[in-house]
């Protein structure tokens, strides 16, 4: 097995996983459906791109896929397309993970919000591509706006309740090695 | 993972590009296999939901007491109001109770003469709503009946009152219900004082749109909507709504079925009508082969009988009695209310 999957980082996925599993059992309850209302903001999203950005160790993509599949099942969405839109948001951030460091709250927010849209035309367009019906524009424009406007505050949670930050300089995992 | 550790052995990279690559492959395949064979991979979602979902009950049951519980609180708030409009609705409603009695003794008298006989097949099961999509783009919600209560693809939903939707996706023990404020939905409906058609399509806003109305202008709102059987598709004379005229100047329906506490919802058992096709064998003995015979003497009457009998199936006619009955000038179809 793979020596950095150590104790914390198991705790820290499997921390993840349990916030996944919460987001869509609220999606599920049956709370009556809400109608004409503002679309919620996508947390899981917001949430899984902001915890790749500061440690991509603990969200393996195998996982990342998992979660959004099973998404993707439960809400009546398209199976497969969310989770490999995903699922390439995700690497692409995770290949810039030397970059990500050095930027500050604003450019890495600016970041994510370019992610995330790349990730919303990108459904949209393969959906319109296979001739799959579109969600009404208006709604699913304001879904992402609202998605990209609550990534700040999913920071301030991820950093202040999580406690899951960016490697400090000279920091190093269980293995003493620098990260 | 940790690009830029310089102890990670050089083949990592490569190793998980190709792996990355492999998952989106697959996804994206399971993509294109659910746009071009949409059945069997729906039928997997929905037993993985099946599996799923009736074993969180006892994580949900709390949850939803609690969200109503807050609800009920927030209402303390405005008690008096409450109490006041109250009254005047009780007031209302000994009107229309006072009118309702009058009209059932009416109605039961009008039935006994005419002898109409309901549809005896109509009957319905009751089943839980145990968790919706959740989303403001997909309306529809899941029942704790399924294909073991005999629940079927396509039969109508109602609530104590009103049409609320259809079912689309048996699972064994759950079935999926579109709402008719779905953007998928389309249902045939009929308006009822000057009995026009038209088509409600939902739209994901809480009152779905009328479409195709013949003469919008002799609609107004206030109206009564209810389903219509074209198509198979509902049994008819259920009540959907009332019409009304939508800010931006379309007409809508107010849905009878109060959506925002779908708890309970009974899904109709409906049968396809049977369909009269033939004329001449519903009335005369007909030989094995078909031919029409004299109910007097026994003997094939062709020679009576028009060409279009000859070839029954082809041309199917209305069933008109042969004798026709003294006094009845509408002797087919049943009485309307």
């Amino acid at each position: 097995m793979n020596e950095t999957w150590r104790f914390d980082t198991l705790v820290h996925l499997g921390l993840w996983l349990l916030i996944a599993a919460v987001s869509i059992v609220l999606h599920l309850l049956p709370l009556g459906a809400i109608e004409g209302d503002w679309p919620a903001p996508d947390i899981l999203l917001a949430l899984t791109l902001a915890w790749v950005v500061r440690r991509p160790v603990h969200l393996p993509a195998p996982a990342i896929v998992l979660v959004f599949l099973a998404e993707d099942l439960f809400l009546m969405r398209p199976p497969g397309l969310m989770a490999l839109a995903v699922l390439l948001g995700s690497e692409f951030l995770r290949r810039r993970q030397s970059v990500l460091r050095e930027l500050n709250l604003a450019l890495e927010w600016a970041m994510a919000a370019a992610v995330i849209g790349a990730i919303w035309l990108g459904t949209r367009l393969l959906r319109a591509i296979v001739m799959v019906p579109n969600d009404p524009l208006d709604l699913s424009l304001l879904g992402l706006a609202v998605t990209i406007l609550s990534y700040p505050l999913v920071v301030w949670v991820l950093q202040g309740v999580l406690r899951v930050r960016k490697p400090a300089m000279g920091e190093v995992d269980e293995l003493g090695r620098k990260l | 993972m940790a690009t830029d550790r310089s102890n990670e052995a050089d083949y990592i990279r490569p190793v998980r590009r190709l792996l990355i690559g492999v998952l989106a492959l697959i996804l994206l395949a399971l993509f294109l296999l659910w746009r071009i064979d949409s059945p069997r991979i729906e039928r997997f979602r929905t037993a993985v939901v099946d599996s799923v979902v009736p074993n969180l009950d006892w994580a949900m049951a709390p949850v939803t007491r609690v969200a109503r519980m807050v609800e009920d609180f927030r209402s303390y708030a405005r008690i008096y109001e409450q109490n006041q409009e109250l009254r005047r609705e009780l007031q209302q409603m000994r009107a229309w109770r006072e009118a309702a009695l009058q009209l059932e003794q009416r109605n039961a008298q009008l039935l006994d003469m005419a002898r109409v006989r309901l549809d005896p097949q109509l009957t319905h099961v009751t089943g839980v709503v145990m968790a919706d999509a959740g989303s403001p783009f997909r309306q529809s919600v899941l029942l704790n009946v399924g294909a073991r209560d005999g629940i079927v693809d396509g039969w109508a939903v109602m609530d104590g009152l009103g049409l609320a939707g259809r079912i689309a996706g048996v699972g064994d023990r759950s079935s999926r219900v579109i709402l008719l404020t779905d953007s998928n939905s389309r249902v045939p409906v009929l308006v009822q004082p000057n009995a026009q058609t038209a088509l409600l399509s939902g739209d994901n806003g809480p009152a779905p749109v009328l479409e195709f109305v013949e003469n919008p202008e002799a609609l107004r709102p206030g109206d009564r909507v209810v389903s219509a059987s074209d198509g198979g598709v509902f049994p008819p004379g259920l009540l959907v709504g009332e019409v009304a005229l939508g800010a931006d100047g379309r007409l809508r329906v107010r849905l009878a079925a109060d959506y925002g506490r779908l708890d309970f919802l009974r899904v109709l058992r409906s049968r396809p009508a049977e369909v009269i096709e033939q004329s001449g064998s519903l009335l005369r003995p007909v030989d094995a082969a078909g031919v029409p015979l004299d109910p007097a003497t026994g003997a094939p009457v062709q020679a009576l009988v028009p060409a279009e009998v000859s070839d029954p199936v082809l041309t199917p006619v209305e069933a008109v009695p042969a004798v026709p009955l003294p006094g009845a000038e509408r002797p087919e179809g049943a009485p309307n209310e």
